[in-house]
């Protein structure tokens, strides 16, 4: 029975350590039970301080006009959707994780998956308050809602992209949703189980929608699983392709490409990885998950990191390309002067966003480097603040000088409000992480559960013993084997 | 019967004290509430009625509380309504436009007893319903919140009687001291009646004329060489070739609303008429005229007379003197032109120096212009003020020689060269008087203060040309307790008439009867033919004159030159916004004056260099400029620099009009609690009789910046001639098709100029029946005034944003004039500059409207790309897809018209809005606002509609009459005050139409803006011409050019001129 002694130099164990079930759960609940650390009420702070200063900011900006930002008459989008599709791209990392890495099957998702989705959700949330807030008039927001009204045949126009907007973030929002809870009920049943204190059986009752562990449950979820993991999947692609459509639809030089779609959905896996590896690298510290959000995890999506950036490369040569053969005298411009040219005034923006999102993630084509921590973390950053400017160059750059030069506007700054309002959806991000990782399991607990017997220390020990037995009692034992496994779950 | 009595219990039988106790109670059962008194009301168990009661009184409650709204302000209708009045429809009263000495004949529109607008008296033969920006904005000066309330004596109300006592004492006790009326140009028939009549009762007295810009040079230069001191008419559309030394008679040179329509005369080219004047400008700042020249040539400020000489000089045949290098050729080749064209030529200039007009008019002489060109029939009454007049009594009054001054119309503590002599010397006049709607720098001096009326208050006469009287009647009851000044000397010297009725037994005797009276009144003008002549040509001066200016040049130093601003003028309205936010067409700046150099200096002392591009994005984008400081004799001055190309190198140009005091209003405040601008009038020089408009100027860095409100930051449209198309004349009469094929080959691929429509999309093409809007613009006739920008503002209620927002690129403007120059910024020579006016366009293929969420934008069935205001919520996305940059976004609550109540204060408070925005939030100021057209509140997009109103009012006239609409039914309120007639629009679906006619008559001229992206516009645009050799610029700043060609890594299209 050798050849089932199979141990893969290339894919080693997910979970490090030889882990139990129960110490998987220990592991991953003991945060819910125990007191916040010190270091979370610090950071819970500074992100709640963050969310006020979001809030006075748009509450300046909603109270006095969207005056209060620098936008002008020529730039009449700037940081607000600069950052509404900043924090869309995130979301896509989730996901990506969640639905297309288990279709495919990719036992490695279950460490990173649960706090992928919820980066999902809560960036998804962040991005949502752009496009409502940048508007002149947001107590007129239901506008865009196709509701039946009493305004006589008024409906919405489903000609704009900004309408696309409306449906696609919706959509995203609340499959991702779903998908993110459905996934948290056994877990939330399991941190149920083990409360002491009344409240907390309470609310992690109601939250686990009274789930028992049957079968007939796991059943339905795996199955519920699936379904939304098929649904989320084309989201994964529709919905950045549509926010790239607010731009490839419209008229301006830059803007219209017809490149945007994949570029953007390229983009923004790209810029959602990095943000996950952000997070994650600082999470298993905080919360001591070494052992379940391991290198291999860190390693295989800086992977994704250096091939969805390198995809970004290649496109941002396409686009300088076509607009040199193209010879459409304003997209040769906007490419030409208003970013390639180092010394116009944005000039230096799009060679930043180059340095960050091309150049540097090619450090990761090195084993030493993807592995390493400090170096990841550092990247991860980087890749945002390029994807951020890839956002900027995208869209400040194309309007600010565009087809008469009479228009070409003043330097675009923002003010402190504008800064406010991203800073304080940092607020809001953080402010839900932070809760979320106090309040719900950060990883999987029953999915890594699942993995447990297929990975790692335990799963080798187990192979060896099954090495030493002879075909017929291995026939025999598996199916035993398998029978046992069915009710290890909780 | 018995008493019997009837008992209901034995307490009422026997009277038990119980009883009477029971029946002094009114309920004799306990009341359910108590219950709730013990247990309290949330604990006490509600009956039935409880129920009923609490459910009563909290829906009583909450409908007291929702019908809690914001305060109605109800608008009263008459209970006697006068006769001939129809709420909503508008009265139109023929009257005047006055400020100073200028008069313009204009019709008054009045909606419920409000003038809101001012339109062209079309029965005028001289302005023929053109208008200016200041005669347009005129009417916001009626409602100015700074305007004076009541009279005052001593900076303390009082009443018109008192104050008569007072002067009347006073007058019969000046003895010895002369009685001095100072005012601007009187040309009112009327008026200076009352005034010689006024002077006849004080035998010790006199009338002298000031103007802040006076025309001394050429009244004294007139009175020596034809015996006459007047200003002749100049008749530009009889000149084949003008030559302006400096005079920018479009836009601020003596009369220009009559200039610019006989020079537009000579400007169209079409079908029929192929050949255009030519017009050279000789000057040494860039104005408005000289950037619509077609050959320009720049010389030191101080030479213009030498110019004068030169030119002279080179039409006598023997060649220019005294000039060498371009600007000899240039001369030499307009002399050349003036005698080809003997006859029907003209040259104006802009001194004010006796001698330069006096050589000037030799050379009119010399080319035929007098009695062709030059009309003396009917001379220009609009500036008699002689600048030495008033440098007298300002030594008489030092002197202690003036007893009483009376100030009307004239603001020497402001305008005056040496205004603070005259302020010193105003302390020495016993009696001092001002007829002022305003607290201005000398009515403040004054010791007694009579407000005047608004023009559009009073009656009165204007006679700006002779032969040409306009009358004034008044459009609105006196908003304040305001009397004519005229009515006041009337009182003064004894007639006790009053002046209403005074003025109109002036007109009734002279005109013969009441019903010619009130024709005049109806139609505003009385023309008769100019009875004025001339004398012979006297050129004894001439050879003394040359002699004098030849001393007068300055070969080195700066020299600083002093100008008016189409939108502020001398200063007079300094306190309107709308004039204040009119951009300048050349530097395109608002609400400040600055300091114009070239980019000579500014390359030189600010290290700003034009040509190249890094450097020059480094100066547009920024809003910080740096600021200069300016010498002369004592007086300094530090303004902020606008660099423009153009400028002779070594020539500084400052506007007047700005640095008010603060009492003129709250729009000439700049937010730091300075004022905005600075005052040039110090900086003017007095040579001895009159005053000069260029001095020598000290300069040096006053490192440190200053914001600037710049509305357009780039100057060069790049080559883009899609953008602006422009050719020479000789390459059009080459190949009249030139334009043309360049569009057909620009639209080849996309199924050329026939099937553009069509081919041009994959999406269908619609027919547009019925009525189709359309706008045509000929740039050959778009000189950058800016009269249709700021009666845009006023027909459609476009909001003043105020400096910091215009800094912020937060201007309204919904039609804009775009200007940009070509050539090479370091040779002011080969600089050519054009004007575009933009507006939206109305595409048929709108790219705005399918972007928006909520459909707010959408198309009319009759072309009109409208805004739904109620439905807009502020995306922005339309405006960032138009390609045309054309619509404009509700930053702040610039209207008082948000849903938010009015927040602004604390924005200004802040500084980071400006006052004037309250300012035009008054209640009083709202009274202009057009009741047709919704007033826009915060958060909306909003953009030119094509004056949807008027569309509509015109519709509705032509279907009440049954009959088609026509031309005559409609003018946009940009159409209607162009006084060059650049703007025409109609119905494009009717070959009969204007607009139909215009497009079809002038197919080789037509073009659309960047028409290849299928946007499919209703405004067309006529490409300009120009009477120029060369072939351009092709568009761009030159070293632009190269500098982009090495960046693209390709030489650019379009032919470089190399210098």
């Amino acid at each position: 029975m050798a050849v089932l002694k199979y141990e893969s130099q290339v894919r080693p164990p997910l979970v490090d350590n030889a882990k139990d079930y129960h110490q998987v759960t220990e592991d991953i609940v003991r945060p819910i039970e125990a007191a916040p650390s010190r270091l979370w009420w610090i950071g819970f702070l500074i992100s709640v301080g963050l969310l006020l200063f979001g809030v006075y900011s748009i509450y300046r900006e909603v109270t006095y006009g969207v005056g209060q930002w620098n936008l002008n008459k020529t730039i009449g989008w700037g940081w607000d959707i600069t950052n509404f599709v900043w924090w869309v791209g995130i979301g896509h990392a989730g996901t990506l994780i969640s639905a297309i890495l288990l279709l495919f099957r990719q036992g490695w998702r279950t460490g990173v998956n649960r706090a992928a989705e919820a980066m999902t959700i809560f960036a998804v949330i962040c991005a949502g308050q752009f496009p409502i807030w940048h508007m002149g008039r947001v107590w007129m927001a239901f506008f865009v809602l196709p509701y039946a009204n009493t305004r006589g045949p008024l409906w919405v126009n489903f000609n704009s992209p900004l309408l696309w907007d409306v449906f696609a973030i919706s959509t995203y929002f609340t499959v991702s949703l779903l998908f993110w809870y459905s996934g948290l009920i056994p877990d939330l049943a399991t941190v149920r189980d083990r409360a002491r204190l009344k409240w907390r059986k309470f609310m992690y009752g109601l939250l686990s929608f009274g789930w028992t562990g049957s079968t007939k449950h796991w059943q339905r979820h795996e199955s519920l699983s699936l379904v939304l993991a098929g649904l989320s999947t084309p989201l994964v692609l529709s919905v950045h392709t549509v926010v790239s459509f607010d731009f490839a639809t419209s008229v301006v030089p830059g803007w219209h490409t017809t490149i945007f779609p994949p570029y953007f959905v390229a983009g923004a896996i790209f810029s959602g990885f990095a943000m996950v590896q952000t997070l994650l690298v600082v999470t298993r510290k905080v919360l001591n998950l070494q052992e379940y959000i391991t290198l291999e995890h860190i390693e295989v999506m800086n992977k994704v990191i250096v091939l969805t950036g390198s995809i970004v490369g290649i496109a941002y040569l396409t686009e300088l390309f076509i607009s040199w053969y193209g010879q459409n005298p304003y997209e040769g411009w906007a490419f030409a002067q208003n970013r390639l040219n180092l010394f116009s005034p944005y000039g230096w923006s799009y060679w930043l966003m180059m340095a960050c999102n091309v150049i540097s993630p090619q450090i990761f084509w090195f084993r030493k480097l993807r592995r390493n921590l400090v170096v990841t973390f550092f990247m991860s950053v980087i890749v945002n603040i390029g994807m951020w400017f890839e956002r900027f160059v995208i869209i400040v750059t194309s309007i600010y000088r565009d087809y008469l030069p009479s228009s070409w506007s003043t330097y675009y700054t923002p003010t402190i409000w504008e800064v406010g309002f991203y800073l304080g959806t940092f607020g809001l991000f953080f402010t839900c992480y932070f809760l979320f990782s106090k309040f719900f399991p950060v990883i999987a607990v029953a999915e890594i559960k699942h993995i447990l017997k297929k990975s790692g220390e335990s799963y080798k020990k187990n192979m060896t013993e099954i090495e030493k037995l002879d075909a017929e009692t291995f026939y025999h034992d598996t199916h035993k084997h398998h029978h046992d496994s069915s009710e290890v779950h909780h | 019967m018995a008493k019997k009595k009837y008992w209901q219990s034995f307490g009422e039988l026997n009277h038990s004290e119980a009883y009477e106790k029971s029946i002094a109670n009114e309920f004799k059962e306990e009341l359910p509430f108590e219950s709730a008194d013990k247990k309290g009301l949330i604990n006490a168990p509600a009956s039935r009625r409880d129920f009923l009661k609490y459910l009563g009184f909290s829906t009583a409650a909450a409908i007291a509380a929702a019908s809690c709204e914001t305060p109605v302000r109800k608008a009263i209708p008459y209970v006697n309504k006068p006769q001939d009045m129809v709420p909503g429809v508008a009265d139109y009263y023929a009257t005047t436009y006055v400020s100073g000495g200028e008069a313009i004949p204009v019709v008054a529109k009045v909606r419920d007893g409000r003038p809101i607008k001012l339109e062209g008296n079309t029965l005028s033969t001289y302005t023929k319903g053109g208008t200016t920006a200041r005669l347009q904005a005129s009417v916001l000066d009626l409602y100015d919140t700074a305007r004076l309330r009541h009279p005052m004596a001593n900076n303390s109300a009082t009443s018109y009687e008192a104050i008569d006592r007072q002067i009347n004492s006073a007058l019969s006790a000046l003895g010895n001291g002369q009685l001095v009326l100072l005012t601007s140009t009187i040309n009112s028939p009327s008026t200076k009646q009352v005034i010689a009549d006024f002077l006849a009762k004080y035998p010790n007295s006199k009338h002298v004329q000031f103007d802040a810009v006076s025309y001394s040079g050429m009244l004294l230069a007139n009175e020596a060489t034809y015996g006459i001191r007047a200003i002749p008419t100049y008749q530009f559309e009889n000149a084949n070739v003008i030559v302006s030394l400096g005079a920018d008679f479009l836009c601020t040179w003596l009369s220009p609303v009559e200039f610019q329509h006989g020079y537009t005369a000579g400007r169209k080219v079409n079908k029929t008429r192929t050949d255009m004047s030519k017009h050279y400008q000789f000057e040494s700042m860039l104005t408005t005229t000289g950037a619509n020249a077609d050959e320009r040539y720049t010389h030191r400020p101080s030479e213009t007379g030498i110019v004068a000489a030169a030119l002279l000089s080179a039409i006598n045949g023997q060649g220019a003197t005294g000039v060498t290098g371009k600007l000899k050729t240039g001369i030499e080749k307009a002399a050349k032109d003036l005698v080809a064209n003997k006859g029907k030529a003209l040259v104006v200039a802009n001194s004010n120096n006796t001698q330069v007009q006096i050589i000037v008019n030799a050379i009119n002489e010399a080319i035929g212009a007098n009695g062709t060109t030059i009309n003396w029939a009917s001379t220009n009454q609009q500036f008699q003020g002689i600048d030495s007049d008033m440098a007298t009594l300002v030594q008489d009054m030092e002197a202690g020689r003036v007893g009483a001054l009376l100030i009307y119309g004239a603001n020497p503590a402001y305008e005056y060269f040496d205004a603070e002599r005259f302020k010193k010397s105003l302390k020495a006049v016993k009696l001092t008087v001002s007829f002022n709607d305003r607290k201005d720098e000398t009515t403040q001096l004054c010791k007694y203060i009579l407000p005047a009326p608004h023009f559009l208050e009073s009656w009165g006469d204007a006679e700006p040309k002779s032969g040409h009287i306009s009358m004034i009647q008044p459009t609105i009851n006196p908003l304040f307790d305001t009397r004519p000044f005229q009515e006041s000397l009337m009182k003064w010297s004894g007639n006790n008439t009053g002046w209403d009725a005074y003025f109109k037994e002036y007109w009734v005797n002279k005109l013969g009867s009441n019903d010619t009276f009130n024709k005049a009144l109806q139609d505003g003008v009385i023309e008769t033919p100019g009875t004025a002549t001339a004398g012979a040509f006297n050129g004894a001066n001439v050879a003394s004159a040359i002699t004098a200016v030849s001393g007068l040049r300055k070969n080195s130093g700066y020299e600083l030159v002093i100008y008016q601003k189409v939108g502020l003028g001398d200063g007079k309205q300094a306190n309107n916004p709308w004039l204040l936010e009119l951009p300048d067409p050349i530097t395109r700046v608002s609400w400040d004056n600055y300091a114009v150099i070239s980019p000579q200096l500014a390359k030189k002392d600010f290290n700003i260099d034009l040509g190249n591009p890094k450097s020059a994005d480094e100066y547009e984008v920024n809003v910080m400029k740096p600021v200069i400081r300016l010498k002369v004799r004592n007086t300094t001055v530090e303004l902020p620099v606008i660099v423009v190309p153009g400028m002779q190198a070594d020539t500084i140009a400052v506007a007047i009009g700005y640095g008010r005091s603060k009492e003129v209003g709250r729009a000439v405040g700049a937010a730091d609690g300075g004022t905005l601008g600075q005052n040039a009038y110090p900086l003017l020089a007095y040579n001895g009789t009159t005053i000069d408009w260029h001095t020598p100027v000290e300069v040096s860095n006053a490192g440190r910046k200053y914001k600037v409100a710049t509305s357009q930051t780039h100057n060069s449209y790049e080559g883009r001639h899609e953008v602006v198309r422009e050719v020479t004349l000789a390459e059009y009469k080459k190949d009249p098709e030139i334009i043309y094929k360049e569009r057909a080959k620009e639209l080849e691929m996309f199924g050329g100029l026939e099937n553009f429509a069509k081919d041009g999309t994959h999406y269908p093409v619609y027919d547009r029946p019925g009525i189709k809007w359309g706008m045509n613009i000929d740039l050959n006739a778009c000189y950058g005034c800016g009269a249709c920008v700021v009666a845009c503002h006023i027909e459609n209620n476009v909001p003043i944003v105020g400096k910091h927002e215009v800094a912020r690129f937060h201007d309204m403007h919904w039609l804009r004039i775009d200007r940009y120059f070509s050539g090479n910024p370091n040779d002011p020579e080969s600089i050519q500059t054009v004007f575009q006016p933009m507006l939206c366009q109305h595409c048929d293929n709108a790219p705005c409207e399918n972007v928006c969420p909520v459909a707010a934008t959408h198309h009319s069935s009759e072309g009109i790309n409208m805004m739904a205001y109620n439905r807009c919520i502020g995306t922005r996305y339309c405006a960032n897809n138009c390609p045309y940059k054309v619509r404009r976004f509700n930053w702040a609550d610039y209207t008082g018209a948000d849903s938010f109540g009015n927040n602004q204060q604390p924005l200004v408070d802040e500084g980071n809005l400006d006052d004037v925005v309250l300012m035009m939030n008054d209640d009083l100021t709202r009274m202009v606002l057009n009741p047709d057209v919704t007033v826009r509140s915060r958060g909306v997009m909003e953009k030119c509609t094509f004056c949807v109103q008027r569309c509509q009012d015109a519709k509705l006239k032509a279907k009440r009459e049954d009959r088609p609409m026509v031309d005559s039914d409609i003018k946009t309120a940009c159409q209607q005050a162009c006084a060059a007639g650049a703007i025409v629009f109609g119905n494009a679906n009717d070959p009969k139409s204007e607009v139909s006619g215009v497009r079809s008559e002038n197919k080789n001229r037509l073009y659309y803006v960047i028409e290849q992206i299928h946007t499919m516009p209703n405004v067309s645009y006529l490409a300009k011409v120009r009477n120029s050799d060369d072939n351009g610029f092709g568009g761009r700043l030159t070293e632009h050019v190269e500098a982009a060609a090495e960046a693209h890594g390709q030489t650019s299209g379009h032919s470089v001129e190399s210098h």
